[in-house]
């Protein structure tokens, strides 16, 4: 029993003792922020803030060599402890969320052509700038669907992209896959998107897209501070869009929409309901 | 002579699909009309796009420049017919998007430029001959078309030794080259005599495949006189690739990487033989070509002789229009051509070959799970494993595919077309090649 | 010598440690979807087994039998290897980081690993001499080694393929490693013991 008892003791205070020593003795210098700050990042290692994962970016961080904001998954809580972690103040950027600027399904925008080849939007694309007659609306086949690292991208059985409000964390995985950049990135707070992304002249438009932004300024008439028209395409502007909702009433093609009342019909985030992360709607 | 006896050459993999020749393959070569208009592309060769030289409203005459070449890899571009210039702007190009293009209307002359010269070849240097097919416009007519005088430019550090003309048309339907070598066989002769002059060579070889033996027979007749040799070549694709073409005839392997100069040999087509002995000894530039338009959803295949620019439909309408809906028309041959959105776009310098098929003509399957067969690796005329670069660019792995030699996939078809599976394994190497290309560059 | 030999070919082949005797399945499945971080991981195995061997073997006989506590083998086993893992990572970590980045980041990963404490056991029950002992375990490292690559190569070519929605991940990789195990039974009658 003693024997045991001291033996066995004895072996590990040994161990214990050497590997006290060789710990001060072979010490290698980890900054211990770049340790918390691992802790406090979300370990998706998405790649978003443009490194290849979380261990590169928390010593980039306490390197100086980059800005404690780029984490968009982690969002406004993660940049908070990290900039606590650093002693810096909160350079807090508005929660982000990826909306893609197309309904042109594949019922209500014609085709150019019937695609038979590999399911991939970017190999389409090279295919004579794409099966839709539209040079900017969303292929459908799924690129960024295989992209998205946090499963917040579906396709419907029609043949469109849905992102949801809910799943997004706005890391721009999307947006650098997608060939035709009909996915743009919209402050979370806002629910009132255009869905269009066709530069082309309104008569043009209308001949290939049910839903397409015409160009018809009504939405710029009714609310003026809210929307802009560039090159025959409208925008909200989400710094001053107090009362962008006004407009989709009135839009002709209904290519107007708020996300608060729910998804583009035909996606199955349509059935969860709105499309606004709980805390927000508070 | 029968094909069978004769000493065939060829290359290890490749496949036979049917061919499909019988539709034009003794159909005489017609003169096309003139149409209405024609829509010249400035975008019609590999390389930088011409620089249009004239204005709007400008009288040409046939054979006139019409735009300049924009640096060395480029070719300049005439009139293929006398008329007026009408507009210069975007039009339906063949690769599916509108790219500007001179539009001509003709005013029916045809009359040719009083001021091109013909010349002798035997009284020009091999300096003065490049140049004169330098400014004639000739671009390689097998479909590539990459411009001819670069081709004939080798850096001083390359030998050349062997000249090849390719006769081969392994592309099923095309007929074009055939004709070309039965009706046109004292020009394109001539052509080769000019190039073996510009290379400063003696050795030249035709290769022919063996399922055109009248051409061979009569190209052997009027070859032995001028010492070339004609070499009958096994029926199949794709034999008429550049580098299996090498392999058939000589037994060289470019290597990776690298251009058929590196072996020491320069492959013409025998179109742009043809096309070189008229740039010099008539000074005509390169304004028509030989054009089969084919497949079951034509009427009347023929073979005609085109004016650069003339529109697909009114081709089409020279053929007795169309037999039944068209499902597919494509521009070249059926395994490497550009499929078309629609007949307008016009025919380019690269058009060897108008196809169109009707949705019956067109078996179309559910692409299944690859089942590890290997006929695409047995079918890939440079040993390539297909099967895994494509699964590999499905799943965007373009750094493994690239270990896998992607980029030196020719884009042949022969995979797709073997595989039991109906995969697009073609399509994806494409992508993969396009997504490694793009990163070569980034980095 | 041949003696030596048959005991390595048997720990390599015949009772391979992952596909025979399933010791160290934890590692096999977590580490191996590549076959270049599988190789790592099996050179950490190979040297962690033999380094232990050799200490759990002085361990036994001239500190457990003397003082008559071979009942607390197990415990007094995963005590020295798991410290003696650590100083090892340690050591290597401070003297050589071009080593640390291929094989010390698995070093953790191995150091209760029962694949190594087994080799460590089965030493003693197998009643090997010294070099028998340091002989088994590169044996049996180099057999986790082998079905590591293996299996790493195979986990390759199946990310390449339609695998069924349902087979997909962890449960195609469990049925090939079940065939790979399949096959390893080839070699059952090719040393007997």
């Amino acid at each position: 029993m003693l024997a045991s008892i001291l033996t066995l003791g004895g072996i590990g205070l040994f161990a214990a003792i050497a590997l006290g020593i060789a710990a001060k003795k072979f010490a290698v210098e980890v900054d211990p922020r770049e340790l918390a700050i691992l802790e406090v990042l979300p370990g998706a290692n998405c790649g978003a803030c443009g490194l290849p994962g979380c261990g590169g970016y928390a010593k980039a961080i306490v390197a100086g060599s980059m800005a404690p904001n780029l984490c968009p998954p982690g969002g406004a809580e993660t940049i908070e402890k990290i900039a606590h972690i650093m002693g810096v103040e909160a350079l807090s950027s508005a929660p982000k969320v990826a909306v893609v600027c197309c309904q042109g399904d594949n019922i209500k925008a014609s085709l150019k052509y019937q695609y038979l080849g590999l399911e991939d939007c970017n190999a389409a694309q090279k295919i004579a700038d794409g099966p839709k007659n539209c040079p900017g609306g969303c292929i459908g086949l799924g690129s960024c669907v295989r992209a998205c690292p946090f499963g917040a991208i579906e396709i419907t059985a029609e043949g469109l992209a849905v992102i949801s409000r809910v799943n997004c964390t706005g890391c721009e995985k999307c947006i650098a896959t997608c060939p035709r950049s009909v996915i743009k990135m919209t402050p979370l707070s806002a629910t009132t998107h255009v869905l269009c992304n066709s530069n082309d002249k309104g008569a043009l438009v209308r001949k290939y897209c049910q839903v397409g932004c015409i160009a018809c300024q009504i939405c710029k008439k009714v609310a003026p501070e809210s929307y802009t028209i560039e090159n025959f395409l409208a925008r909200v502007v989400y710094d001053s869009a107090e009362n962008a909702e006004v407009a989709i009433e009135k839009c002709p093609t209904k290519c107007i929409r708020d996300f608060a009342s729910g998804y583009p019909e035909g996606s199955s985030f349509a059935a969860v309901g709105p499309g606004t992360k709980p805390e927000q709607a508070a | 002579m029968n094909p069978k006896t004769m000493d065939l050459k060829t290359f290890k993999g490749g496949l036979h699909p049917p061919d499909g020749k019988e539709f034009s393959a003794d159909k005489a070569i017609e003169i096309c009309p003139l149409p209405e208009e024609l829509i010249i592309p400035l975008a019609q060769h590999i390389g930088a796009p011409a620089v249009a030289c004239v204005e709007v409203g400008a009288k040409v005459k046939k054979g006139s420049l019409i735009a300049n070449a924009r640096g060395f890899v480029s070719a300049p571009i005439h009139a293929s017919t006398s008329g007026e210039v009408i507009a210069i702007e975007p039009r339906p190009h063949p690769m599916g998007k509108a790219l500007p293009a001179i539009v001509i209307r003709p005013d029916g002359a045809d009359s040719w430029d009083e001021s091109l010269k013909s010349a002798n070849p035997g009284d020009l240097t091999a300096e003065e001959l490049k140049a004169c097919i330098q400014a004639a416009g000739i671009v390689g007519m097998g479909g590539a078309t990459f411009p001819t005088h670069v081709k004939l430019s080798p850096p001083a550090d390359k030998q050349i030794d062997t000249l090849i003309l390719n006769g081969v048309e392994c592309e099923p339907y095309l007929t074009a080259d055939h004709r070309m070598m039965l009706e046109n066989t004292e020009q394109i002769l001539d052509g080769i005599d000019i190039l073996r002059k510009v290379l400063g060579i003696e050795r030249a070889v035709i290769g022919i495949e063996a399922n055109k033996p009248d051409a061979i027979e009569t190209l052997r007749k009027e070859a032995a006189l001028r010492n070339i040799e004609v070499q009958a070549l096994e029926v199949k694709y794709p034999q008429g690739a550049e580098k299996q073409l090498i392999d058939a005839i000589t037994g060289r392997q470019v290597p990776s990487g690298t251009l058929p100069m590196e072996v020491g040999v320069v492959v013409q087509n025998v179109g742009t033989a043809a096309a070189i002995s008229a740039a010099v000894r008539l000074g005509r530039p390169l304004v028509e070509r030989v054009v089969t338009i084919t497949g079951p959803g034509i009427k009347d295949p023929k073979n005609l002789l085109v004016r650069i620019g003339t529109p697909l439909q009114f081709l089409v309408d020279q053929c007795g229009g169309l037999n039944g809906e068209p499902a597919k028309i494509i521009m070249g041959g059926p395994m490497m051509g550009q499929t078309q959105l629609s007949l307008e776009p016009p025919a380019i310098r690269g058009t060897s070959g108008l196809l169109i098929f009707r949705k019956e003509d067109l078996p179309r399957y559910e692409a299944g799970p690859c089942i590890r067969c290997g006929r695409c690796i047995g079918a890939c005329p440079i040993h390539l494993q297909p099967t895994t670069i494509a699964a590999y660019a499905r799943l965007d792995l373009f750094d493994e595919a690239a270990e896998y030699h992607a980029l030196d996939c020719i884009e042949c078809g022969c995979c797709t077309y073997i595989c039991p599976a109906t995969l697009p394994l073609v399509q994806s190497i494409r992508y993969a090649k396009a997504a490694i290309m793009a990163k070569k560059r980034t980095l | 010598m041949v003696e030596l030999f048959v005991i390595l070919v048997s720990a390599v082949f015949v009772n391979n440690f992952v596909l025979a005797r399933f010791l160290g399945i934890c590692p096999f499945l977590g580490v191996s979807k590549k076959v270049e971080t599988a190789l790592g991981m099996g050179m950490a195995v190979i040297f962690v087994m033999t380094v232990a061997s050799v200490v759990t073997w002085f361990i036994q006989y001239l500190i457990l039998i003397p003082f008559g506590i071979e009942y607390l083998q197990t415990i007094a086993f995963i005590l020295v290897i798991a410290s003696l893992v650590q100083l090892v990572e340690m050591v290597i970590q401070k003297t050589s980081p071009v080593l640390y980045q291929s094989l010390g980041i698995f070093l953790p990963l191995i150091t209760t690993n029962c694949a190594v404490l087994g080799v460590a056991v089965l030493n003693i029950q197998k009643d090997y001499s010294f070099l028998q002992s340091v002989v088994f375990s590169l044996g049996a490292g180099l057999g986790f080694t082998l079905a590591m690559v293996l299996f790493a190569g195979l986990r390759e070519r199946t990310d390449l393929s339609p695998v069924p929605k349902s087979f997909q991940g962890t449960a195609i990789a469990l049925v090939t490693a079940g065939l790979l195990s399949l096959a390893f039974m080839g070699f059952a009658g090719l040393v007997k013991g």
